[in-house]
């Protein structure tokens, strides 16, 4: 079977091309200026050559592998019983399951009908012959590129320019990546949440002080007494990030500052990674431990003190999310640090500043950019995060700005409303789409203003 | 170097690519649905798997109405076989599953599941009845010194209610609003306990949405907390809070013993007998549904649905009732299991 | 120090010292608190770490009964060896070994010491080797998980009966078992084999850890290359105007999306639309890839822009064209910042559960998965249902699932510093 190696023969005489390529460019340069007449280096020639030869048949080949199925079911198609035909699509589906299952050898439903069997047979013969042919085709089409890009390699061909043209459209289709995945969210969001807009007014949900789900259990009370409004989700959600930031930007950053200006080089190489293991703990764990740990024990605080702590606080789900984005804030902070040039510090240290005076005055100005990204994806981390805080903060909508109160984020009503147990097409489920839609705006806001934060901000040496 | 790297990349980000999008034969069971009938879904589906031949069925815990979202989407191989449910079906479900071709569906109950109101070993246990649960923990509650009026319900201890129940404050660990749990557990002690009082039942035929709004409202004020769905974590939170009560799942009552306790609701402690015979007034039918379309289609619809039904499984002595469910009485078990043999649709 | 010159200069050395002693106190303390800050971090994650191997290091043995099983010739007259009775092999065994048990309930909690897995067990034996039949072995097989939780000591025989899940008379068995060196734990070989099950003795983490496995590998191999092309095209090519920048807000902003929101589009986009088969690790690899890209951008991004600008001009001076200055001067030179976001950006894509929630990779799969098509689950979500079982016996696989994911992590993080410390130059 030639054809389920296909990907890696083409993979292969893509290599071969590559050398084809650059040892003809090498060969074409036997001139005067040996191999400094080309135009490009030999190897831009050879890149060129292989790209020649892959692309195409990749693209022919990916292609197949999506037609394949469809050319040989409306080819099998014919020989079924007219009632089969009759079908809708999901139907035939169906019984194009059982065919393939039949192909597979997997045990079958049924007794085994003879004429499912009988176009299974065929669906075979039809597999084997048509991967033949694709990869005659494919096979041929890569040698006559080779053949083609062969012929035309001279001393003048501006390989370089070409190669690199094509790396260029494939890094920007790279960050379009980011676009369309964007779009995606939008577009996955929008249309439920315009309809959870059409049962609840805008205004009533963005500027509603009450969230209770609770009141909507029948479809007959929608709507009654504004249980959908928002306001309290995102008050909850800003407290918990905001006590999360309180723990992790301080220890982050002066474990990165530290890490770099003042650790010995060696602690730093144990230390850093140490760290990083804190964003990879399943929040699972962080969940437990912050419900089972955390929040008792500033129960028991709270109560000696002679406070009202309940036993589910947004103070218990804040720290632990504070430990848990550390590494955010750390390592990407580290990073940037270190990257300074060293003749920055020595500047500034020259000049009699001590070292803390050179990280306050020259090392962090200048890595802001970078430490201010960090800050934000640890942010972002904060706000996205939903186990600990459905374990330790629980899902009650309060309205209030006390960290010893229980209170619940968008993310965790989110998920709750996603995977609960009502209709999928009640105001209840709908509301997660439109929380996930304002959420995202949200965000949007906080980025737009901290790209200000850094272009005004931004130290730029050299 | 990132010439060659890109180039190795993308070849073989194609072969990933392609190899996904080659159209593999599904011959496996797909089920979806509720969390709570979950546990004994996956049981049924070991068993069937290890005894068979046919492969494992697959099992996503998506939550009933995720359940049926999937399952209502149509009919075809893309599409779930199976759809558990902590709840009937709703007829909306039913015109979706409708409007998108799922025509014929069979309904299997498969038992009951307790659920319980429970607190650490360590306390006392509390008996109860559901009106004072309903006082406990309703947002609203009938004023004592005006009959036929509503007030912000001001109970804060146990005491309050009845003078013969512990001074301890009231705190409830339990479901969100969106889960079947929560529905089922207002239903039968929150609007039970309700109708104790005569004019609020009076209530349910004059105004309807005034009845649900004053009985299916729970209180907002740290009495009754929110607790997520892990009901392991909820048992958890008892033993380390003696003073609070948990709503959960007769199973994890069952599992923990001997660290919580339920409470006695209406003079019956919750047990496996007083849950099967009925006499517990908390408990709700468990079901899955079956897409007709799909039996002669997908490998091994029937002998799974054969299993989950026979009396090893499903009995008083079967190996659900191991896991915690609480088995129907014979003559429903019989009656079920029959439809379900001759594949009689809803 | 001569004292006339100290002296002399008294107003301006006083103030000079003092305030050169301030300065040095602020430079000690920053210190300290730098230290303290990595003490802080460092000792939750000792902390964490004890919690999940204290809780969880017993999951890695399991209780074994010893039976003296007689495969009777009668039972294997049919000529599929799968169809005999291997529950009643076993059955047939425990009666032998404790013969005073007569009565019918008696006999079913005489049954439950041992693990229904046992039965499968035997299956395979006789599958492997049909001369077994007509013989009498002395085999070990596992016990139930509540045998199991006593014999650890998770479960208090003190309390009332009533409150056990274990009752009197099994108890009395187990003791007699103990006496005769029938029942011992050994090493849980099952829990690094199998897939997942029901039953806590059974349940494995293999399928998870391939599931995990398969959907990483796609994560990787899509989201590092073109997170590092997407970077480096935001940060030296794309000319600087507003569409930049809208693309910029636009990735911080992805990062900053809920994880189930991704599920939702993956739902949405590869199930729905492309036809992608469901919880397979395939789709699972592409929705962690979209979740992963944004992380890697931003600090591809970061690190890139912390290259000094005279390297650039350096090599543009000797006549590099702008795409061999990147590639060959300013890439390298940023690889540690890229490495790290990329591990970061793993190691979420790793721990999360959220976004496999939407395309059905939360699921029940029993047998383990042979590709990037195969119904799978991954690791943290194994942990997540764990966690959700009332069995007692799954609170420790659960924290020993979370054991072997956290190995995979350190083991991640390793690469990375290894690979770190390849590329990494100060200047």
């Amino acid at each position: 079977m030639i054809y389920s190696y296909l990907p890696f023969i083409i993979l292969l005489l893509g290599a071969c091309a590559y050398f084809i390529g650059s040892a003809k460019a090498v060969a074409v340069s036997g001139g005067s200026g040996g191999i400094r007449s080309l135009h490009s280096l030999p190897s831009h020639y050879g890149a060129l050559t292989a790209l020649c030869c892959v692309l195409p048949a990749l693209m022919v080949y990916a292609l197949w592998q999506i037609a394949e199925p469809m050319v040989l079911t409306s080819m099998i198609k014919k020989g079924l019983p007219a009632a089969m035909l009759q079908l809708s699509a999901n139907e035939f589906s169906l019984v194009l399951n059982d065919i393939r299952n039949a192909v597979a050898g997997n045990s079958l439903s049924g007794s085994g009908d003879t004429v499912i069997l009988a176009a299974a047979q065929r669906y075979m013969a039809l597999q084997a012959t048509a991967g033949k042919i694709a990869s005659a085709v494919i096979l041929v089409m890569m040698i006559a590129a080779v053949l083609i890009m062969y012929s035309r390699i001279h001393i003048h061909l501006r390989a370089r320019n070409i190669v690199e043209g094509l790396i260029r459209i494939s890094i920007i289709l790279c960050s379009a990546v980011a676009i369309f995945t964007t779009i995606g969210i939008v577009l996955s969001v929008l249309f439920e949440a315009i309809r959870f807009f059409k049962i609840i007014p805008l205004q009533d949900f963005l500027l509603g002080l009450d969230w209770s789900p609770q009141t909507a259990i029948r479809t007959d009370q929608v709507g009654s007494s504004g249980a959908f409004g928002a306001v309290p989700i995102f008050v909850g959600t800003i407290l918990i990030a905001l006590i999360a930031m309180v723990v992790a930007i301080p220890i982050g950053l002066l474990s990165a500052i530290y890490l770099s200006e003042y650790a010995h080089p060696r602690f730093r190489e144990i230390a850093k990674p140490l760290l990083e293991i804190l964003a990879g703990i399943p929040t699972v764990v962080y969940g437990f431990f912050a419900a089972l740990t955390v929040a008792p024990f500033i129960r028991d605080i709270g109560t000696s003190l002679h406070l009202e702590v309940s036993s589910e606080s947004a103070l218990a789900a804040g720290l632990v999310m504070g430990v848990m984005i550390i590494p955010f804030v750390s390592s990407l902070s580290e990073d940037v640090l270190h990257a300074v040039p060293q003749s920055l510090r020595d500047g500034s240290l020259a000049l009699g500043a001590t070292q803390y005076e050179t990280v306050k005055n020259v090392v962090v100005p200048a890595a802001l950019p970078g430490i201010v990204g960090g800050i934000l994806l640890a942010v972002s981390r904060a706000i996205g995060e939903t186990m600990i805080v459905v374990m330790a903060a629980g899902l009650s909508a309060n309205l209030t700005f006390n960290p010893l109160k229980t209170v619940t984020t968008v993310t965790v009503q989110i998920v709750t409303l996603l995977v609960g147990d009502q209709e999928f097409d009640s105001p209840k489920t709908l509301a997660a789409f439109a929380l996930g839609l304002i959420l995202f705006f949200f965000t949007l806001c906080l980025n737009i203003i901290a790209i200000r934060v850094v272009q005004k901000y931004r130290e730029q040496y050299e | 170097m990132n010439v060659k790297s890109l180039f190795l990349a993308s070849a073989l980000t194609m072969t990933l690519v392609s190899t996904g999008t080659a159209m593999a034969a599904r011959d496996a069971i797909s089920i979806v649905g509720s969390s709570t009938v979950y546990p004994f879904s996956t049981a049924v589906a070991e068993q069937f798997g290890k005894t068979s031949n046919f492969k494992t069925p697959k099992i996503e815990s998506t939550g009933t109405g995720g359940g049926f979202k999937l399952f209502c989407g149509g009919v075809g191989v893309s599409f779930p076989d199976i759809s558990n449910a902590s709840r009937a079906i709703k007829d909306s479900e039913k015109e979706t599953c409708t409007a998108n071709g799922v025509k014929d569906i069979v309904e299997v109950k498969i038992g009951y599941d307790g659920i319980v109101l429970a607190n650490a070993k360590t306390a006392a246990p509390m008996k109860l009845t559901r009106k004072e649960i309903y006082l406990a923990l309703a947002k609203e509650v009938p004023d004592a010194a005006h009959a036929g009026k509503f007030i912000a319900n001001p109970y804060k201890t146990w005491k309050d209610i009845n003078p013969e129940l512990p001074a301890t404050a009231i705190e409830v660990l339990g479901p969100p609003p969106t889960s079947g749990t929560r529905d089922a557990f207002v239903e039968m002690v929150m609007v039970a306990g309700a109708e104790k009082f005569d004019f609020i039942k009076a209530m349910s035929k004059s105004d309807k949405n005034a009845f649900k709004a004053a009985t299916e409202t729970l209180r907002e004020d740290g009495a009754y907390i929110e607790a997520g769905e892990n009901d392991n974590l909820i048992v958890q939170k008892l033993q380390a809070n003696p003073k609070a009560f948990g709503i959960f799942g007769f199973s994890f009552l069952d599992q923990n013993a001997d660290v919580v306790q339920g409470a006695v609701i209406e003079g019956e402690v919750p047990t496996f007998e007083a849950i099967s015979a009925g006499k517990y007034p908390v408990s709700r039918p468990l079901f899955f549904y079956v897409k007709k379309a799909h039996i002669d289609v997908i490998p091994g619809i029937k002998e799974f649905t054969a299993e989950f039904t026979s009396e090893k499984a499903w009995g008083p002595e079967g190996y659900l009732a191991d896991k915690g469910m609480i088995p129907m009485p014979d003559a429903e078990r019989k009656q079920v299991a029959a439809d379900v043999a001759s594949l009689k649709t809803m | 120090m001569a004292t006339e010159n100290k002296q002399t200069m008294k107003p301006f050395s006083v103030h000079m010292n003092k305030d050169l002693q301030r300065r040095y106190r602020a430079e000690k303390r920053f210190q300290r608190c730098g230290i303290a800050a990595i003490a802080i971090a460092l000792s939750f994650l000792a902390l964490l770490f004890a919690s999940i191997i204290g809780s969880g290091y017993t999951a890695f043995r399991q209780t074994f009964i010893e039976l003296d099983v007689h495969f009777s010739e009668d039972l294997f007259k049919d000529e599929n060896l799968a169809a005999a009775d291997y529950a009643g092999l076993i059955k047939q065994a425990l009666r032998t070994a404790f013969p005073e048990v007569k009565e019918r309930r008696a006999l079913k909690s005489l049954y439950m010491l041992v693990s229904p897995g046992a039965a499968f067990s035997l299956q395979d034996m006789v599958k492997e080797d049909s001369r077994l039949i007509g013989s009498r072995q002395k085999i070990w097989v596992p016990a139930n998980d509540d045998v199991d939780m006593l014999i650890k000591g998770q479960m208090k025989a003190t309390e009332a009966e009533a409150d056990r899940r274990l009752k009197d008379d099994q108890l009395g068995w187990i003791g007699q078992l103990e006496k005769d060196g029938k029942l011992e734990t050994r090493f849980n070989t099952t829990f690094f084999t199998s897939g997942d099950s029901r039953e806590p003795e059974l349940a494995g983490i293999w399928g998870a850890v391939k599931g995990s496995f398969y959907s990483l590998l796609i994560t990787l191999l899509l989201s590092f290359p073109i997170g590092v092309a997407a970077a480096v095209y935001l940060e030296e090519f794309a000319p600087k105007n507003f569409w930049t920048d809208i693309i910029e807000v636009n990735i911080n902003n992805l990062a900053a999306v809920p994880s189930i929101i991704f599920g939702l589009l993956g739902l949405a986009i590869f199930i729905n639309f492309w036809g992608l088969p469901r919880s397979t690790p395939l789709v699972g690899g592409l929705v962690l890839t979209l979740m992963t890209l944004p992380v890697i951008i931003i600090a591809g991004r970061a690190s890139l822009k912390s290259v000094p600008p005279s390297i650039r001009e350096a090599a543009l001076g000797i006549g590099a064209s702008k795409m061999q200055m990147v590639t060959h001067h300013v890439l390298p030179l940023a690889m540690p910042g890229m490495l790290t976001g990329a591990i970061i950006g793993m190691a979420r894509a790793l721990g999360d559960t959220a976004p496999l929630l939407m395309i059905g990779m939360v699921a029940f799969i029993v047998d383990i998965p042979g590709g990037f098509t195969d119904s799978a689950t991954a690791l943290p979500v194994q942990i997540y249902l764990w966690a959700d079982s009332s069995e007692r016996a799954f609170t420790e696989k659960t924290s020993a699932a979370i054991m072997v994911l956290l190995a995979f992590l350190i083991c991640m993080n390793a690469a990375a510093v290894i690979m770190r410390k390849k590329f990494e130059t100060k200047w």
